[in-house]
This record gives structure tokens, C-alpha cells and sequence, in this order.
């Protein structure tokens, strides 16, 4: 059950909105575990058996981290094992090299346990936390375990901090304005997952289905756009379900994404994307290198190495390495050539077409594709030809509809018009604007019931 | 966002999400759509390994979906969003200017199987063989359909299926005919199918080719019974912005009748049939107007006075292709061969006919499954 289904949005959720409020607040902490445990279930039993053993078995490091550290060699041994397990279970669901162990375990072929990318952030995190005696290990197991259950961060994040979500969930004030906010942010995700990630991958769709080799120019830029705008939209939309459902019950949980796409740098486009996931690499791999090496070609050099693992993180694929590693060295070369600001319209067209370059390779099967790719982009081929000016016409409205709620202009206006009239005639309709969005999506889900569409499996 | 405006969000959406799913979870269920034409899904049941895969689940929200309130109507406004933000295709219809044709390409499959089903009928009985592969809309009208949908195009797939035919079986070239006179209303808006009119104009190649003289057409008096049509592609993607089709009735006037007209079940069952069957203008699919519902043999008795007997296996395509054979034979029995589960055999003795005529759809010939009792 995805968060973009008609029985998540007019079954489970309104149904677990009305068990939470029901309850006194000394249960709702229980009740929340209770109704991810069926949400899980309903993703498939096995999928929540696994769940239960990785939270389980997340739960025994961590105390006994706790309970050994700065006693005994225990702590590191525990720490060591924990942190394996954590990666070796990431390795073996999104690697072909790994696949054969699922099947020792007991897991069919076909098996992917959702979210597994983001828990394994999160754990290896968590454990990290408590070796290095930066945070306690919490001995209440169902805190515990709604930190990885909590189903409206379980498909896509954000990576949180065990303490950070500690403090969300004690700190919750379940109203009814909240649940307004939180709706909002619902809709807003999940039309950018049906109406505008779900056309745009008809459009990536339809320009993969065209031989690389005479592909034009035209063509070429049109698919890489729809691409990177479709995964934008993909993660950016999952993730607002999410922290719009998690509004719902009270519980705020940060933004995954910050208007990267049309950025006046790379710098803030890679400060924007992403955001806990962008911030857990820096948190728990630059930081402790960095504090080893000193020399500037040394952290230069880990720089895009790290971001060569954020990358490898998406794909568990050489192209996403690569896609990774060319982001961070762009970054590096900005930065060492660059420290003054660009102009606005030339910041956000170069920076754009470094981010639709580097796409190329997130978007490939593999790197010779990718290469073949790059060079109909230059237009080795043809500038423009029928087939791209078809999909111009097809699908103008929706691009340029896209490009326009992937930048951050519309939020700015709010901001300045401060008290004006604009605002107040917004605050007015947009009540309305959100239940005709919320219409529409549903229409757009209605023949299967829900958008499946996910592009990577994270 | 203010506090207020939150709050009105709020009580909206929870009293909209609300009704919806108070008639999701009470409303009554309907087991069939006559809208889409095909029946509901129903719900599922839990068994250990469904519940393990979360195949349950996803049944679920097939069956949530299906039952969904007002579903039409949501489908409706589906295909119109659709028709704005993208290139058109609706479940995999496509909504060209003023008609909906077929963009999935997935039944565009080789049809070398059923080439190979045939020339094993012809070898195996002893009447002349004639086979005519109709082409879809879509296949007629390709040049309105996004030029990158497929590069196996339907005329290339009919040309591939008459060569892998033997040398000695009779195929007639209706794509040709029909591609001529794509300006005429030869297929409907809203179906795959031919008109009435197409049929006819292949009807006079065919029946040439069968050693008749056609019918001149103002023989002919025709009756438009219905101009509310809706065809298996308004089924699947519930466009409205599509006018619904015309169906005609053709009468010979002063030309043979038809003297019976009996249907024989897949039991064995025998059922009085009509050429063509009024009382189907009142149910989901109209076409069935043509030789009413579908049956696995329907024994045509003429008042044409030849003792000629011809045999025609066929698919939908041919239900109102027939009514112009009546014309020329005292007898016409038409096998539909995938109704039938056993052998084909049991009902009609193949080699009693001097001539048998096989017209099908191309789209329907990607899956020899079809001819599965021909040969057994």
C-alpha cells in the first residue's frame, strides 16, 4: 500500500486519524505503532516480519552498545556486528551481486522491503549515535520501534535522528489546524506524484523508447528534463505524503526538499536535495575524514567521494556513482572558481544544465548508454526533428507547469506580499485550490486504485 | 497559512474524505459496469500465501477501486485531465481529434501461430480456404496516432501473417480497401471494429473472390438503429469527448431472406437467434446487435435457392460482415472458435462445406489460443 492509493487516502488514513484522536494521549504513542504494524502487514506480512527482526535486532545493538560502552570490548564488537548486519541487508535487497543470499534467507525473488535505503540510514545512524556516546540508547521498545515503523516515514524518509524524532513525537500537538497543514502538504505531494510525475514519465517514457543513436538534440534535453523534473517530483511528492500524513497526527517532521531543481548554484542545489539524506553523509562519513585528514586536495578529494556514495546510494549502480561524483566535483570546481554570486537567470541556467548533465547518468541503463546519450544532447545527430516537436506540443502545458512548481517563485510571492491583498484573497481560496487538487488526483488514480510509478526502489 | 484557513482545509477535505469512504465501505456494490462493459472485480478473500506477499492488499485495492463511488464519473473527469497535462493516451486509448483508437501496442505481437493453425486446417479438410485479417482503427487510421507508438504496424503485421499462409489458401487484402476509403465512416469513433459500411466494402472483394456478384449498395435500405453507441475503447477509457457512433441496419430490398436462424451453446444447447437482435440496443454492448450475443455456432438457413454452403469461422469482426453473405448461400453456419472448449469438430463437420471463410481482427490473432479446438 503506497501512500498514493485509494485505500491509503480514504481508508487507512482517515480511519487511523480517527483511532488517534480517540484515544487519550498516554496511547496514542501505542496506537501509532499499532496501525504501522497493519500498514506494514498490508505492504505484505513478510515485509512486517522482516521489519520486526530488523527493528529487533537494531534494538539489541543498541542497548547492549549502551550497556558496554567505555567498559568493555564488547561495545565495539556489538557496534561492528550491528553495522554489518545494517549494510549487508541494504546490500542484499538492491544488489544483483548479493541476490543469491535472499534466497538462503528464505526471501522470494521478487521480495523488496520498502524504505530499506532510508532504515539502513537511520540505523547505522542510530548505532553510530550511541557508540560514540553522543546519545542514549532509549529502552522503550515501541518508541523504539516507531522511529523505524512509523509508517508515513517509511517509503521515503526523511533520515532523522533518533533524538530528533524523540523530540517530534514528544513534542506533538494533535489539533485540528494541524490536520488542515497536514492535508495540504498531502495534496500538494500527491499531485506532484500523479499530475505531474506520473505525466512526465509518459514523456521519459517515450523518448527511451527512441534508439540513442539518431535520437536529436531536441529530443535528447527533452528526456533528460522530464526525467530529472519526474524523480524530483517521484521523491519530493512520496516524501510530502509522508511529513503531510506524519502533520496529521501532530507530528512534524522536516522537508525532504527545498526547490533544488532550478537553484542560482550548484552548491544550493545539492544544500536542498534531499536535505537529512545530503546532511546524514555529511554527518556521519565527511565529518569523522574530515577529522583525520587536513590537507585540501585530501578533503577535496573525500568531498566527492562522499558524494560519489550518495550517489552509489540511489542506484547501488556505477551510473549513480557516477552521477554522484560528477555533482560533487562540480561543487568543488564552483567553489574554487566561483565565490562571488552569479546572476540570478545565468545561475539558475547553469546550473540546471550541469544538474540535467549529471542526470544522464542517474537515468541510464548503463554507461555506455549513458555516453551515447551525452553525445545526442550535443546534437550529434540532428538539432530537432518531428518526433521532439510532437512532444513539445504533447506535453508543453505540463512542463512548463512543473518547471514552474519545481521553483521556489510561487512561495516568494507568498512571503513578500506579506499582509497584502494577494495573501489574503490566497488564504481565502486555498481551502478550495486543495480539495479541487485533491479531485483531480483521485480521478487520476482511479482506474488501478493507485500511482505505482517509483522510478528507483528505495 | 493562517490558523482559520487551516482549520477550514481541515473540516473540507475530512468531510469529503469521509463521505467517500462511509460509501466505499457501506454504499451498495454493484457486481457488473456497464459503462466499461466488463464485470467487477470482486472481493478478495484471505488465504496464508496472499496475506504473505501482500497480494491481498493489492486485490484490495483493485476491488476498493472498482467499487469506488461514482466511479464513471471519476473516470470521466480522468480521461478529460488526462487529454490537458498529456499526450492523450487513456489506458492505453488514445483521444485523436474525433476518435478514440487503440495505442496499445502490447497486442501487436506476431501472428505467425494462427498462420500456422490454419494451414493445418486447410491441410487437414478438404474445401477451398479464404482468409481476410481486418485490420483496427488504429491500423486504418495510423497516421493519426503518435507517430512514435510502434514500429510494427498493423499493415506490416497483416502482410507478415499472409505469408507465413500456404500457397493455396485465399487471402484478400482488406487493409488496402479499407486504407482507400478511410474518408468514409467505415470505423466506429468509440470501437476498434469496422462500421457496417466498412464490412460492405470488403463484403465485395470477399464475395467476388467466393465466385458472387456483390449486391449493388442501393440494393440496400438501411436504418440507423442506434446513434448512441459506445465501443470497447469508450470501455476502457471512458472519454466523453468523443461523439458516440452510429449503427446501421442493412435490408436487401426484394433480395433473399432468411428463413431460420439457430444458435447451439457450448452444452449443445439450441437457442433461436436473429440476424439481428434488437433487444441488444438496450444492454451494455450495443454491437451485439449484430447476430445478437455471441455463441459458439449459429446455422443460417436462407431462402437462396443454390444448395451452397458456406463455412465462416470468425471473430466479432464478422457479426455484421455476415448479413451481406445471406445474399448468396442457402446455408451459412458461423463458428466462433473460442467459445468452444472441446473440439470444434463436435458441432459442425468440416468437410461438408466447399468453401470456408476465416475472418478475424488482426488484433485478435497475436494468441493462437484461439484456434485450440479447430485442430483438436
Amino acid at each position: 500500500m503506497l501512500y498514493s492509493s485509494l485505500l491509503f487516502i480514504y481508508g487507512f488514513l482517515p480511519l487511523s486519524l480517527l483511532l488517534y484522536y480517540a484515544v487519550p494521549r498516554k496511547v496514542q504513542i501505542p496506537l501509532l505503532l499499532a496501525v504501522s504494524t497493519v500498514f506494514c502487514g498490508f505492504i505484505g506480512l513478510r515485509y512486517l516480519l522482516f521489519m520486526a527482526a530488523y527493528t529487533v535486532i537494531n534494538y539489541a545493538a543498541a542497548r547492549l552498545i549502551s550497556r558496554y560502552r567505555g567498559k568493555n570490548e564488547m561495545a565495539s564488537a556489538v557496534f561492528a556486528i550491528g553495522v554489518s548486519f545494517d549494510i549487508i541487508s541494504v546490500f542484499i535487497f538492491r544488489t544483483a551481486l548479493f541476490a543469491p543470499l535472499r534466497g538462503a534467507f528464505g526471501f522470494p525473488e521478487e521480495f523488496f522491503p520498502i524504505g530499506i535505503s532510508f532504515m539502513t540510514l537511520s540505523a547505522i545512524g542510530t548505532l553510530m549515535d550511541i557508540y560514540g556516546g553522543k546519545a542514549e540508547a532509549d529502552r522503550n521498545f515501541i518508541r523504539f520501534a516507531l522511529y523505524f515503523l512509523f509508517f508515513p516515514r517509511l517509503i521515503m524518509g526523511p533520515v532523522l535522528r533518533y533524538r530528533s524524532f524523540a523530540k517530534m513525537l514528544d513534542s506533538r500537538k494533535p489539533e485540528l489546524a494541524e490536520i488542515g497543514v497536514g492535508l495540504t502538504i498531502f495534496v500538494k505531494g500527491l499531485a506532484k506524484k500523479v499530475l505531474a510525475a506520473d505525466t512526465l514519465f509518459m514523456l521519459y517514457q517515450a523518448v527511451r523508447s527512441r534508439d540513442v543513436q539518431d535520437m536529436s538534440l531536441l529530443t535528447a534535453w527533452l528526456g533528460i528534463s522530464a526525467y530529472m523534473l519526474c524523480l524530483y517530483f517521484t521523491l519530493s511528492g512520496m516524501a510530502d505524503m509522508g511529513t503531510g500524513a506524519g502533520y496529521c497526527f501532530g507530528i512534524k517532521m522536516p522537508q525532504s526538499f527545498n526547490y533544488p531543481m532550478f537553484s542560482t548554484k550548484i552548491r544550493y542545489f545539492a544544500a536542498r536535495w534531499q536535505i537529512q539524506t545530503v546532511q546524514w553523509m555529511r554527518r556521519y562519513i565527511t565529518k569523522p575524514l574530515y577529522a583525520h585528514f587536513t590537507g585540501r586536495i585530501m578533503r577535496r578529494l573525500i568531498f566527492i567521494g562522499v558524494w560519489s556514495v550518495f550517489g552509489f546510494w540511489y542506484t547501488f549502480s556505477l551510473n549513480g556513482l557516477l552521477w554522484g561524483m560528477l555533482i560533487g566535483a562540480a561543487i568543488t570546481i564552483e567553489s574554487s572558481i566561483s565565490r562571488g554570486k552569479l546572476i540570478d537567470t545565468t545561475g539558475v541556467i547553469y546550473t540546471a544544465v550541469v544538474v540535467m548533465i549529471s542526470g544522464v547518468f542517474l537515468a541510464g541503463g548503463d554507461v555506455v548508454y549513458s555516453l551515447r546519450y551525452l553525445l545526442a544532447m550535443i546534437g550529434r545527430e540532428s538539432i530537432a526533428d518531428r518526433f521532439g516537436f510532437y512532444l513539445v506540443k504533447s506535453y508543453i502545458v505540463v512542463l512548463l507547469i512543473s518547471i514552474y512548481a519545481s521553483t521556489d517563485l510561487f512561495r516568494n510571492m507568498m512571503i513578500r506580499s506579506g499582509r497584502s491583498r494577494i495573501r489574503s484573497a490566497f488564504a481565502v481560496i486555498s481551502p478550495l485550490v486543495v480539495l479541487l487538487l485533491f479531485i483531480a488526483c483521485t480521478a487520476m488514480i482511479m482506474y488501478g486504485g493507485s500511482s505505482v510509478i517509483m522510478l528507483m526502489k528505495l | 497559512m493562517t490558523k482559520l484557513t487551516s482549520k477550514i482545509t481541515a473540516v473540507l477535505m475530512l468531510a469529503f474524505i469521509g463521505v467517500f469512504m462511509v460509501f466505499s465501505i457501506f454504499g451498495s456494490k454493484k457486481s457488473r459496469s456497464s459503462e466499461e462493459n466488463r464485470e467487477l472485480s470482486k472481493c478478495p478473500g484471505i488465504t496464508s500465501s496472499s496475506l504473505l506477499d501482500g497480494s491481498f492488499a493489492e486485490q484490495l485495492g483493485l476491488y476498493s477501486a472498482d467499487h469506488f463511488p461514482l466511479r464513471s464519473k471519476w473516470l470521466n473527469l480522468n480521461s478529460k485531465l488526462r487529454e490537458e497535462i498529456g499526450d492523450g493516451i487513456i489506458n492505453g486509448v488514445y483521444a485523436a481529434d474525433d476518435m478514440l483508437l487503440d495505442a496499445d501496442t502490447s497486442r501487436r505481437a506476431s501472428s505467425g501461430s494462427c498462420a500456422a493453425e490454419i494451414n493445418r486446417f486447410a491441410r487437414d479438410h478438404s474445401g477451398a480456404v479464404y482468409v481476410v485479417a481486418v485490420p483496427t482503427s488504429s491500423g486504418v487510421y495510423r497516421e493519426r496516432l503518435p507517430e512514435y507508438l510502434d514500429d510494427y504496424r498493423e499493415s506490416q503485421q497483416i502482410s507478415d501473417f499472409y505469408d507465413k499462409l500456404n500457397k493455396d489458401i485465399k487471402r484478400i487484402d482488406a487493409y488496402n480497401i479499407l486504407k482507400m476509403l478511410n474518408s468514409n465512416y467505415i470505423y466506429y469513433r468509440s470501437d476498434t471494429k469496422w462500421t457496417s459500411y466498412g464490412a460492405y466494402c470488403v463484403y465485395r472483394t470477399v464475395i467476388q473472390k467466393l465466385g458472387f456478384l456483390p449486391t449493388t449498395f442501393d440494393k440496400y435500405s438501411i436504418r440507423h438503429v442506434t446513434s448512441d453507441f459506445r465501443g470497447n475503447l469508450y470501455n476502457r477509457s471512458l472519454c466523453t469527448s468523443v461523439k458516440p457512433d452510429i449503427m446501421d441496419f442493412y435490408y436487401c430490398s426484394g433480395g433473399a431472406e432468411v428463413l431460420s436462424c439457430t444458435g447451439v451453446g457450448k452444452d449443445k444447447t439450441i437457442v433461436s437467434k436473429r440476424i439481428y437482435d434488437e433487444q441488444q440496443l438496450e444492454s451494455d454492448y450495443l454491437y451485439n446487435a449484430y447476430l445478437g450475443e455471441s455463441i459458439p455456432l449459429l446455422r443460417i438457413k436462407t431462402s437462396v435457392n443454390n444448395e451452397r454452403k458456406l463455412l465462416v469461422i470468425k471473430d466479432g469482426y464478422a457479426d455484421c460482415f455476415i448479413p451481406f453473405l445471406t445474399q448468396h448461400y442457402s446455408e451459412i453456419d458461423v463458428l466462433s472458435p473460442e467459445l468452444l472448449d472441446g473440439s470444434a469438430s463436435d458441432f459442425v463437420d468440416f468437410d461438408k462445406y466447399e468453401q470456408t471463410l476465416f475472418l478475424f481482427g488482426i488484433e485478435n490473432l497475436s494468441d493462437s489460443s484461439i484456434f485450440a479446438s479447430l485442430n483438436r
